[in-house]
């Protein structure tokens, strides 16, 4: 896919596509009548729709990208992410955190934090994913600008512009409802796109027996999951404690953007089930975003590529037909969009609910915040359309959001954990635990430790002060833990178990 | 300790990987059964969590054997 070579009906595949988003997005609009219509989709989500919304949020444009450059490089390793390194962590998520958040009647993680420990848990957790959020937005907003500019040869600024003006004209409209539906046939378009090219590589290496016998022969080891320890990026023992235990369960229990649709659930089985049901496209999932790179790899040796990120775009050339090809790229535009509506939609949340309405105006009526998280959207928007050219300045930028990511993800598994299993860890034990635990981890990290390694010792850390520092000062009174911690729940009622 | 850890053969990570989901499955199996259900419009066998969770840990584990 080189500039502007797209066939007309492969642009008009990806017009109507956005078009019919936003057709679909901005309809939700009229279903917005409270705060609570527009950060938690009323709580009316039934399970399905969760389900595969999650999916939609957590597969982006890096995982088609990125994936698929990575199995050109390494192998099945990389399919480790999508596995061992989700799998666990979602059951965990649905039969442990969920609950816990969907009883109390958050809308958010922190908020949830603030009430186990207190406001500067709070205050801390959302001035973290408050920025690390407007970060991530203006790198997908540049992914999606990027994608257009190879396809459709548009100019970069243009792309970014009409993709963050369509997901900004039904996000603001429709809030978390319109996110999630959109995400629904995102997920849809994504799944069209993805066995297309699959079916096409198929067929031009000899099915599933010539994949593996080729494979198999050209290297063994991209048909292993787990590399030796002296492997620099993929060594076992980091995928298995690093990645599998900590950064994984952090992602899965504590991401804003993963766990917020789950809180917009209609009751607390269908925000268990929505999670759980997202265990099996997740499984699935891996196959698509790996195969396109094991289809190049095969079909360009001996030569191979000059560039393995390369690896899905040559894919797409080698492999599939005008008209496919155009469904191909509206599949990994609904990919970058499915993320970024819901980033956009969380970072509005957590700005309104955690710092604007807990700390700035704490009275007012509903309606007032109800157009604040309107305009945040809004702002926030035009903020990552700012920001998103930036990037391009910085080209390891990608791979500094996951360091950051590292920095703070193991020290706010640990205390939520803790404050989930354990009524002894107290407030203190929270903030002390994330505090040293995040500086810890940016220690680590200036010593080159790597960034699986430091997100297991930075979580075991946070252990340690947060057991240390609780039983050394006051436990928390028993009123201010019920439902908020193992054995101190009261079973909910029927869809009225919110506050 | 790292020419210990170099030490352990690499089928060890694929022991641990399976161990791991099975831990899950026993997790899930000793999770209350209303805590489970919690409030879901009736106990039907196909709302039962468990069997879900139990269901893609075959298939995780039945994917790690595969690509040993």
């Amino acid at each position: 896919m080189h500039l502007g070579t797209a066939a007309t009906v492969d642009v008009v595949i990806v017009i109507v596509y956005m078009l019919v988003i936003l057709g679909i997005g901005t309809y939700f609009g009229k279903y917005v009548k409270t705060a609570k219509d527009f950060f938690l989709a009323g709580r009316m989500l039934p399970w399905w729709i969760i389900g595969f919304s999650i999916i939609g949020t957590n597969i982006g444009s890096y995982d088609y990208m990125g994936a698929a450059g990575n199995a050109y490089r390494v192998g099945i390793t990389q399919a480790n992410y999508e596995w061992i390194g989700a799998i666990p962590a979602m059951i965990i998520s649905a039969l442990i955190f969920i609950p816990f958040y969907w009883r109390a009647g958050v809308y958010t993680v922190p908020e949830f934090l603030g009430r186990r420990y207190n406001a500067a848990v709070r205050l801390i957790m959302a001035l973290i994913w408050g920025v690390v959020l407007i970060c991530f937005l203006g790198i997908f907003l540049y992914a999606a600008g990027l994608l257009l500019n190879s396809f459709l040869g548009w100019n970069v600024m243009w792309g970014i512009i009409i993709v963050a003006v369509i997901m900004g004209i039904y996000t603001v409209a429709g809030g978390l409802t319109a996110v999630v539906y959109t995400d629904l046939i995102q997920f849809c378009v994504m799944m069209i796109g993805s066995i297309s090219i699959m079916v096409a590589g198929f067929i031009k290496v000899g099915g599933v027996s010539g994949l593996m016998a080729k494979l198999g022969e050209y290297n063994p080891q991209h048909l292993k999951l787990f590399l030796p320890l002296d492997n620099p990026d993929w060594p076992w023992l980091g995928m298995i404690f690093g990645l599998a235990l900590v950064l994984s369960p952090a992602w899965w229990c504590c991401h804003q953007s993963i766990i917020q649709r789950t809180l917009g659930a209609r009751s607390e089985w269908d925000a268990k089930a929505g999670m759980m049901l997202a265990t099996f496209p997740k499984t699935l999932f891996a196959f698509f975003i790996l195969l396109p790179g094991f289809f190049i790899l095969l079909l360009s040796l001996p030569q191979g590529l000059a560039n393995p990120d390369q690896a899905l775009p040559e894919a797409i050339k080698a492999l599939l037909p005008v008209g496919l090809t155009g469904l191909m790229f509206a599949a990994i535009i609904a990919a970058i969009q499915s993320t970024v509506d819901s980033t956009l939609n969380s970072l509005s949340t957590i700005w309104t609910r955690d710092i604007y309405q807990r700390f700035i105006v704490r009275k007012a009526a509903d309606r007032h915040y109800l157009a604040f998280g309107r305009w945040l959207t809004v702002i926030f928007l035009v903020g990552g359309i700012l920001f998103a050219p930036m990037t391009k300045m910085f080209p390891g930028i990608y791979l500094a959001m996951q360091y950051i990511l590292s920095v703070f993800q193991g020290p706010t598994f640990a205390i939520m954990l803790l404050g989930i299993l354990f009524r002894r860890v107290n407030q203190w034990g929270g903030l002390f635990g994330l505090v040293i635990g995040v500086l810890s981890a940016m220690i680590m990290l200036a010593l080159d430790v790597g960034f699986l390694y430091t997100a297991w010792w930075s979580f075991v850390i946070a252990v340690v002060v947060n057991l240390l520092v609780s039983f050394l000062t006051k436990p928390d009174p028993i009123e201010k833990l019920t439902n908020l911690v193992y054995g101190l729940t009261a079973r909910p009622m029927k869809g009225e178990a919110n506050v | 300790m790292s020419e210990w850890l170099h030490s352990i053969p690499l089928y060890w990570a694929e022991v641990i990987g399976v161990l791991l989901f099975l831990a899950v499955i026993v997790f899930a199996w000793l999770m209350p059964r209303e805590f489970v259900f919690g409030d879901a419009l009736d106990q039907a066998g196909w709302r039962d969590l468990r069997i879900w969770a139990t269901l893609i840990c075959l298939i995780q584990i039945g994917l790690y054997l595969i690509f040993n």
